[in-house]
């Protein structure tokens, strides 16, 4: 009898182990801000901003992505927007860490819009709060372009957004640098160290 | 070793005999140091005698040691060959270093070295052919690689034999081993000697440091000469030769090639491969692999067609430009300004732009034009007829249908021949006999096609010789046309030979045929035959019976053969007579072949011939050409009916061709419509004439200017045009011939060459409107295949649905045509390689995975996250989630999946009939549409969602508050302040309240005193006949009377009910209470999710329930009366008000008096209406009958309602009907902003829907109509009631926190839930169809608040239908609900109230008096006309009444069921009989519409239970499903009567209306026995 004891009792505990072990997933919640941006020429600026993650990774809630609100800075040359960001995911693989892509556009005084810059960075990989700054970019076009940009606006913008943050040879693309967008993210990692990441 | 190598100064000996590498190492290492070795000339002698030896003796040991080795390895040759060219120039760079004594020798050695390579080979050969050992050669070789370098001294190329003799064998190596030693050392000292000696003159040449020549070896870089290697890899390397093979040394011996291509068989073009790298590759095949495998039959190598992979393994590209570029293609966008709509950033809209369609108009050719001349007519006839030639011998079927035909001969031969080749063994007499077959049809085919072509030339031939004889027979020419013939000759026996073999053949076959035929017959002829025997056998032997019997009647004879019965005689089929056969393939040969030996003739039609000049013409001639040149012509193009631009005005050439050449650019914003090009003609001066329209198919998006196909759009006119010249006219009949028979009509017709395409733009993209620029509707399917063709159709063709399509349609595999499609099939089919559905795009994520899908996925906690975030109802509002899975119970989901999987189930216990628990499932699923649709609409916001902006003061508020100070203060007189309202998303529970107000309530109905039974006749008597006119005089009296212990008349208070719930006020007294109490309820909402959608969607009602208290003694013995009161305290249900939560919630408040609804009978209880008449407002009350409540109900704190959805619906209406709506309703706003206008609504498909569509005459049930044939006004109520009768469902709780959908009337009546509109729609299309005038109604009524009514005029005046109740009030009624009017809507306008008030005592509804009423469509706007979206007409099925039967059962089962439930501590007693008496009774109740049947029943009831005390009364409802009734039971509180011997009574009566309109009704009752 004690010995069906101890076995059952060793069976339930190895078994609710195993559960313990497959049934918890490694996740990251990803909670932050889009500060603002700093160093671009135009001064009423807003943010496009999504995330983009690998096959493996899935987002149990939260906005992908969005857009912030157009912030005309009167004090300083900072323009301050400060959007949540509040994913949370759940992955089962390293591959395809999230990343944030953003393009900053502004606004100019009969409302058009303009594209200022495209940028994209990680998202840190270690727990706690990261201070990011995520320098722009935008396409240069040809001179023409360029002389339309100056005098009417508008401006050469990427026919494929996924240019962004995807690998493709940028070589043949001229940029003109734009201003840095500053984030800042908070991260909380679950379970990593299960799956013999560590963090 | 090292040491004592290195002091080796002479490169010469060491490197030539020893194979060591660490000598040869370093030699070479003084090699570019170029250290000279100065004594060499000198230091011959014994030292290096004794070196010799023994680095022979140590490679004789490295040697056996390792021998097997050195045999084997590649690589130790390599570093020695490598060695021999560093040799040479080293000995190079001795020979040009000046001033050194070695020059002279080194130049003797390279002179030497030089004539030594010279015939290096020989010497090898001389060398490694000596006696050596088998294993030995490859190191010889070696080792001769780099020895060849050195001088071949003559001692020791004696002496290498030698060493290598010594060296063979073991034996002797040991032996000489054992033997040097003493030597070695002798040899080593000298060498010391040596050099010390050799160092001390290197030191004093060179003055180099000791230490690094002796550690340091400096080598050159290792090089090996392109002939060693080139040598090396001849005996290593294989290099097949370029040179073609003989087709003989690819196919087996004696084996003839068989090209299948010959044979007619299709073989798909082969890759294109050089023929050298085939030559190469056949020749490796040949000397590799001796078997013939590789090789076809036709001695090529075995290829597929194509061996490119039919369908990429990356997903199909969508953009036009394959190229890498295009990910990074930049598009200047214009700073344009915002749009909100696409708030969201990858995919941003559109790019917006124009886009553009080229058209390129070439010419115009006219196959028939008035002004054609007869030698037109045939020239042109000529022309086409020749173009058809060109393309038929173009094609040239007939050919291909030979070599088919020769094919498949070939193969029924092999089949038939199994041992000419292998491959038919596969062929089965099957595929022999359909073979045969396929002959048959072929030769069917191929004769048509050649009679064809017979008959073609033939006809070519007839018209030019009539257009020759015509030219003769006007003497001029008109048209350069000229026909030449060519003959081919051809061989005439041959040709003889191949007609006379193909006719041969072709007897053969139908000899086969027809023998096969012929058996065929045979045997049915014998099996016929032997049937046909037995039959006469038994015939013969009925007949001798019958003989006997027939020779008695001989007349009967004749009939007893019945000559349907007797099988004739089967005639044995005639075999084929083969002469005929030949004489009719010879018949058929000559008719539709040319004849051997004849010659071929090839028609050639030129414009070589000349036209007769103007002046050699007759006048009609001249006449006709001067008119043609008189003639212009030019196209228009119509883009989307709309002239866009129009050719030149060319003229009309002698040979009736205009050419044009122009390109139009149309840079369009829309999609094309329609594009037509229109053909006009002028003549002369006068105005230019529409010949014909031509109209261009709109180019699929694949086709981009560059591709586009020059095309020739035919078009003809149906004009009638005479001529009075030479011009034959058009669709005027004319005749080649004299006499005028054999008339021919022409119309003028012709070719518009063009062709249509998209532009493309500067940066390579096609300027084509997006797909979505395409507008809906019947394009759609256009549009999907635009779709297909822009992603690649290979991409998307579902193979196994083609496979089998063409199996079935039984493809030929042969003809070219179907080459690409076969390939496909058989790629489709083989199931070797499928279509991948996904593109994999992480590769190795399988690898790096932690988990599997399915574990992710099997994760409770992230279900359940997902879930929440999807905003999945059952999970919604989950506020926290356990943080491990463990914590979260399985049961968690278990609704959910139920509900899943129950989405197409139909539940029937909720829903106690099916037709409901399908339209209830129908309901839903509609809910969950439209949900869906508007999820995304949800979440859009406007800018006053997110920011609340307090209005800036201007100076006019200022001015009134300033005022407003100096207002005196009017304490009695207070104004409700407006509060504050409270967004939703912040709340929680208990933080919303309900308040209710009860302030009044008039004209209860007083207790009737209990009836003894003596009294009951006298009383049932007066009561029959006056119904309402009882006197108050003559009741008076009983009052005091009747009530022990002193009771009033009726103590009511109020119980306020809600989501069970439940408050009450205090108790009042009398019929006209005033309670002035207000009772806080709390409210929660379901799930805790107070968001505005969710809160919309509560569908709890608050039920105000008006009850009586009524002291009942208990006192058993009279005695005690004196000492204890002993009373219990029941209560009677008097009546309720109920109010859906949803009004209160839109409303924000509810005020008013509401009338109560009441039993049709209330026993026990009566209207007392002398007390009311005591207090003077009889003359107003007195004309309704009921009670009434006056209560205010609010909500605290006021919530925000939602609001409906700001998108834009689609419509199909007219654009200007709607901008007309738009332009309406903002007027109507300016002026009036609190009345409601209503113009379009929302469909329940949720397209935007002009109102007046929705009311139509449409006929009531023929069951309803036919009740009261004589009676309108009786129709007309039971019409309403039966509207009424259709549950009401608001459409804020089914479309949560949409907005108001209005299904039609056969949805309404189809869902059999709706709220007002749907119910006074139709009820407005029954009173329309009913003859009646009648209107909708909108305006506002308590309690709905905005809500739709119906409005009949009668003859003299107006009546007001409530829709949903089934009453109706008139105009003037003050107790009409209806307390504003907004806009009055018939079927063909709307009218807006335009008047200075809108309650409807007040108004005047004369909607033709402008002044009061704005009409919308008005002499400005006519009515247009439009259609209903109302069916033609309603069709009713009847309701089954056994169903209805089952289904009153089952509810009063469950009823009461549930009434013993709520009595938990009681017993609950039934009395059956008093049961049976009221359902017999509700049938009468359902008669009378609940009217006027009180006093009739009492009498009844108190017949038959006259010693109970009863209280009870009848409920009645439509009925949608259970739920409403139990609650509606439940909050009379019947069941609460603690009495211990109360016994009850309830009784279900369901009356079936049709369309499963059911009208319930329930009587309850609790029975008391008196004692």
């Amino acid at each position: 009898m004690i010995t069906t004891a101890a076995s059952w009792f060793e069976k339930t505990s190895l078994e609710s182990q195993v559960l313990l072990l497959t049934w918890a997933m490694a996740e990251v919640h990803v909670i932050g801000q889009i500060m603002g941006a700093t160093g671009f020429s135009e001064s009423s600026l807003f943010c496009k901003w999504g995330v983009h993650t690998g096959a493996a990774w899935k987002l149990l809630s939260g906005v992908r992505e969005g857009q912030t609100q157009v912030d005309t800075p009167q004090i300083g040359d900072m323009a301050y927007w400060s959007h949540p960001i509040d994913l949370h995911f759940a992955t089962k693989g390293l591959q395809g860490w999230p990343r944030l892509h953003l393009q900053v556009w502004s606004q100019d005084s009969f409302g058009r819009c303009q594209l200022e810059g495209y940028g994209f960075c990680h998202v840190p990989s270690s727990p706690g709060t990261h201070q990011l700054d995520c320098p722009t970019w935008r396409p240069l076009g040809s001179w023409r372009e360029q002389l339309a940009r100056a005098f009417v606006g508008g401006g050469p913008q990427l026919l494929h957004g996924d240019a962004i943050y995807s690998g493709a040879d940028r070589y043949r693309l001229h940029t003109a640098a734009g201003g840095t967008v500053h984030l800042e993210l908070g991260l909380l990692l679950r379970h990593f160290d299960r799956y013999g990441v560590e963090c | 070793m090292v040491s004592e190598n290195s002091h080796l100064e002479d490169q010469q000996e060491p490197v030539q005999e020893g194979s060591d590498t660490r000598l040869l190492s370093v030699t070479s290492r003084r090699g570019p140091r170029s250290l000279p070795p100065i004594p060499s000339a000198f230091r011959t002698g014994f030292a290096e005698f004794s070196m010799r030896e023994r680095m022979r003796e140590k490679l004789q040991a490295a040697r056996s040691k390792a021998e097997s080795a050195l045999l084997q390895e590649i690589p130790t040759p390599r570093p020695r060959r490598s060695r021999s060219p560093s040799e040479k120039q080293v000995e190079t760079e001795f020979g040009t270093e000046p001033g050194r004594e070695v020059q002279r020798t080194q130049l003797e050695e390279d002179s030497r070295d030089y004539s030594r390579v010279k015939f290096h080979d020989s010497a090898r050969k001389i060398k490694s052919k000596p006696p050596v050992p088998p294993g030995f050669p490859s190191a010889e070789e070696a080792y001769n690689f780099f020895t060849f370098n050195f001088d071949p001294e003559p001692e020791e190329s004696e002496e290498k034999p030698k060493a290598k003799h010594r060296g063979g064998t073991n034996q002797e190596e040991k032996e000489g081993e054992e033997e040097e030693p003493p030597v070695r050392e002798g040899a080593n000292k000298t060498g010391e000697e040596e050099l010390l000696e050799g160092k001390d003159a290197e030191d004093l040449l060179l003055g180099l440091d000791h230490a690094d020549a002796d550690f340091v070896a400096v080598r050159p870089a290792d090089y090996e000469g392109v002939r060693v290697r080139l040598q090396m890899e001849k005996e290593l390397l294989f290099t097949p030769s370029r040179l073609t093979v003989p087709t003989y040394k690819k196919l087996p011996e004696n084996v003839q090639p068989r090209y299948l291509e010959d044979e007619g068989l299709y073989i798909g073009a082969r890759p294109e491969v050089p023929r050298t790298n085939q030559n190469i590759m056949e020749n490796r095949l040949l000397t590799q692999e001796p078997g013939r495998r590789w090789f076809g039959d036709d001695g090529r190598i075995l290829a597929l067609p194509n061996p490119i992979r039919p369908f990429p393994s990356r997903p199909p590209v969508l953009t036009q430009e394959q190229d890498i570029k295009a990910e990074l293609e930049t598009l200047y966008t214009k700073a344009v300004k915002y749009i909100h709509r696409s708030q969201h950033m990858i995919g941003s809209g559109d790019p917006p732009g124009n886009f553009q369609l080229d058209i390129d108009i070439s010419g115009l050719i006219f196959t028939h034009h008035p002004c054609f001349s007869r030698e037109h007519v045939l020239a042109a006839k000529l022309a086409q007829l020749y173009d058809q030639y060109l393309a038929r011998r173009q094609r040239n079927k007939a050919k291909f249908l030979t070599d088919k035909l020769q094919a498949l001969r070939n193969a029924v031969q092999m089949g038939l021949n199994p041992a000419k080749s292998p491959k038919s063994l596969e062929t089965t007499p099957k595929a022999i006999n359909e073979y045969k077959s396929e002959i048959r049809q072929t030769r069917r085919l191929r004769d048509a096609e050649q009679e064809k072509d017979r008959t073609l030339l033939k006809t070519i031939i007839k018209v030019w010789k009539e257009m020759k004889s015509l030219r003769e027979f006007q003497r001029f020419t008109n048209t350069p046309l000229k026909l030449v013939l060519r003959r081919e000759k051809v061989d005439q026996k041959a040709d003889e030979e191949a007609y006379e073999a193909e006719i041969q053949a072709e007897i053969r076959e139908l000899l086969e045929e027809h023998t096969e035929d012929y058996e065929q017959k045979m045997e049915e002829y014998r099996t016929a035959h032997q049937q046909w025997k037995a039959w006469k056998k038994a015939q013969r032997a009925k007949k001798k019976k019958k003989k006997q019997a027939v020779e008695e009647h001989p007349d009967e004879e004749m009939e007893e053969p019945d000559p349907g019965e007797t099988p004739v005689k089967p005639l044995p089929p005639e075999p084929t007579d083969r002469a005929a056969i030949e004489q009719q393939v010879r018949e058929r040969a000559a008719r539709s072949r040319r004849r051997p030996g004849e010659p071929t003739l090839v028609p050639e039609l030129s414009l070589a011939g000349s036209v007769t000049p103007n002046d050699q013409c007759p006048r009609g001639e001249v006449l006709r050409r001067e008119d043609v040149k008189r003639r212009s012509l030019y196209l228009k193009v119509i883009f989307n009916d709309k002239e866009v631009s129009r050719t030149d005005s060319r003229p009309l050439g002698a040979d009736f061709r205009v050419h044009f050449g122009q390109i139009f650019n149309l840079q369009i914003v829309n999609w094309p419509e329609s594009l037509t090009l229109q053909v006009y003609e002028t003549v002369g001066h006068s105005g230019a004439t529409l010949l014909a329209e031509v109209f261009l198919p709109i180019p699929e998006t694949t086709v981009v200017t560059g591709r586009a196909p020059i095309e020739e759009v035919e078009f003809s006119s149906n004009q009638h045009v005479t001529l009075d010249h030479e011009g034959v006219g058009s669709g005027v009949p004319f005749s080649f011939e004299a006499d005028g028979s054999n008339q021919l009509t022409l119309m003028t017709s012709g070719r518009v060459s063009n062709s249509v395409a998209w532009a493309i733009g500067e940066n390579g993209i096609p300027l084509i409107p997006p797909l979505s620029q395409q507008n809906i509707g019947f394009r759609s399917a256009l549009k999907r295949a635009d779709a297909i063709s822009s992603i690649g159709t290979s991409g998307l063709t579902d193979m196994k649905k083609l496979a089998k399509w063409a199996a079935e349609s039984k493809l030929d595999p042969n003809d070219p045509s179907n080459a690409p499609l076969m390939q496909l099939i058989s790629v489709a089919t083989s199931g070797e390689s499928y279509v991948p559905d996904f593109f994999r795009l992480e590769q190795l994520q399988q690898e790096f995975n932690f988990v599997s899908d399915e574990e992710l996925n099997r994760s409770r906690r992230f279900r359940l996250l997902r879930l929440r975030s999807q905003e999945v109802p059952e999970f919604r509002n989950y506020k926290q989630i356990p943080l491990y899975d463990r914590e979260i119970m399985e049961k968690v989901f278990q609704d959910y999946e139920k509900r899943l999987r129950d989405r197409n189930v139909i539940e029937t216990k909720d829903h106690i009939d099916i037709n409901r628990a399908t339209v209830a499932k129908y309901f839903q699923q509609v809910r969950d549409s439209v949900i869906n649709r508007f999820l995304v609409a949800k979440h859009h916001f406007l800018l006053s969602d997110l920011i609340v902006e307090e209005e800036v003061p201007n100076i006019s508020i200022l001015g009134l508050s300033l005022f407003k100070l100096a207002e005196q203060k009017r304490p009695l007189r207070p104004r409700r302040k407006g509060r504050k309202k409270v967004t939703a998303q912040n709340l929680s529970d208990g933080d919303i309240k309900l308040l209710v107000n009860i302030i009044r309530a008039y004209d209860i109905p007083v207790r009737k005193p209990t009836t003894s039974k003596f009294q009951q006749p006298s009383r049932s008597s007066r009561a029959f006949g006056e119904k309402h006119a009882a006197s108050p005089t003559a009741r008076s009296p009983t009052h005091s009377a009747d009530y022990p212990l002193g009771q009033v008349l009726v103590r009511p208070f109020v119980e306020v009910s809600f989501q069970r719930t439940i408050c009450h006020t205090t108790t009042a007294e009398g019929p006209n209470p005033s309670w002035n109490e207000e009772l806080e309820l709390p409210f929660r909402a379901p799930n805790g999710d107070y968001s505005t959608t969710s809160l919309q969607s509560v569908k709890d009602d608050v039920f105000i329930n008006i009850f009586d208290e009524v002291l009942q003694d208990v006192l058993e013995d009279d005695r005690e009366r004196g000492s204890g009161i002993h009373t219990r305290i029941e209560r009677h249900w008097l009546g309720c008000v109920k109010i859906p939560f949803s009004t209160i919630y839109f409303q924000a408040r509810i005020e008013g008096t509401f009338k109560i609804d009441t039993p049709p009978v209330l026993l026990g209880y009566s209207k007392e209406r002398s007390v009311i008449a005591e207090r003077g407002f009889d003359s107003v009350r007195s004309l309704s009958e009921g009670s009434y409540i006056t209560l205010f109900i609010t909500l605290e704190p006021q919530l925000v309602p939602g609001e409906s959805v700001r998108e834009k619906f689609d419509s199909q209406e007219d654009e200007k009907l709607l901008q007309a709506t738009e332009k309406f309703q903002a007027e109507c706003a300016l002026k009036f902003p609190n009345r409601q206008c209503l113009t379009t609504v929302i469909d329940i498909s949720g397209k935007t829907v002009f109102i007046t569509r929705y009311l139509k005459p449409l006929n009531p049930p023929q069951e309803l109509l036919n009740a009261y044939p004589n009676n309108p006004q009786a129709t007309a109520e039971l019409v309403a009631r039966y509207v009424s009768l259709i549950p009401f469902l608001p459409d804020s709780v089914s479309f949560a926190g949409i907005c108001d959908l209005w299904s039609t009337s056969d949805q309404f009546l189809d869902l059999l839930a709706g709220d007002e509109e749907e119910h006074a729609v139709l009820l407005c299309n029954y009173f329309l169809s009913l003859g009646k005038k009648a209107w909708l109604v909108m305006g506002s009524a308590i309690p709905e608040g905005p809500t739709a009514y119906v409005l009949t005029r009668e003859q003299s005046h107006y009546l007001i239908w409530n829709p949903c109740s089934g009453h109706f009030y008139g105009q003037f009624d003050t107790f009409c609900p209806l307390k504003s009017v907004g806009c009055l809507i018939g079927p063909d306008n709307i009218w807006f109230n335009i008047q200075r008030y809108d309650s409807p005592l007040r108004i005047n509804f004369d909607v033709t008096k402008p002044k009061l009423w704005k009409s919308f469509f008005s002499r400005s706007l006519p009515y247009p006309g439009l259609s209903s979206v109302q069916p033609e007409e309603l069709i009713y099925q009847r309701t089954d009444k056994v169903a209805a039967a089952e289904l009153q059962d089952r509810i009063e089962k469950i009823l009461k069921e549930k009434i013993m439930d709520w009595r938990p501590r009681r017993l609950t007693r039934w009395n059956r009989y008093c049961a049976s008496t009221l359902r017999h009774f509700l049938p009468l109740l359902e008669r009378s519409q609940g009217e006027g049947a009180e006093d009739d029943h009492r009498a009844e009831l108190l017949r038959q239970l006259g010693d109970y005390r009863f209280s009870g009364f009848p409920l009645h409802m439509p009925y949608s499903e259970v739920k409403p009734l139990i609650e509606a039971v439940y909050s009379t509180g019947v069941h609460s009567i603690d009495a211990p011997n109360a016994e009850f009574a309830l009784a279900v009566y369901i009356h079936p209306y049709p369309k499963n309109v059911l009208s319930v009704w329930i009587y309850v009752a609790s029975l008391i026995r008196n004692r």
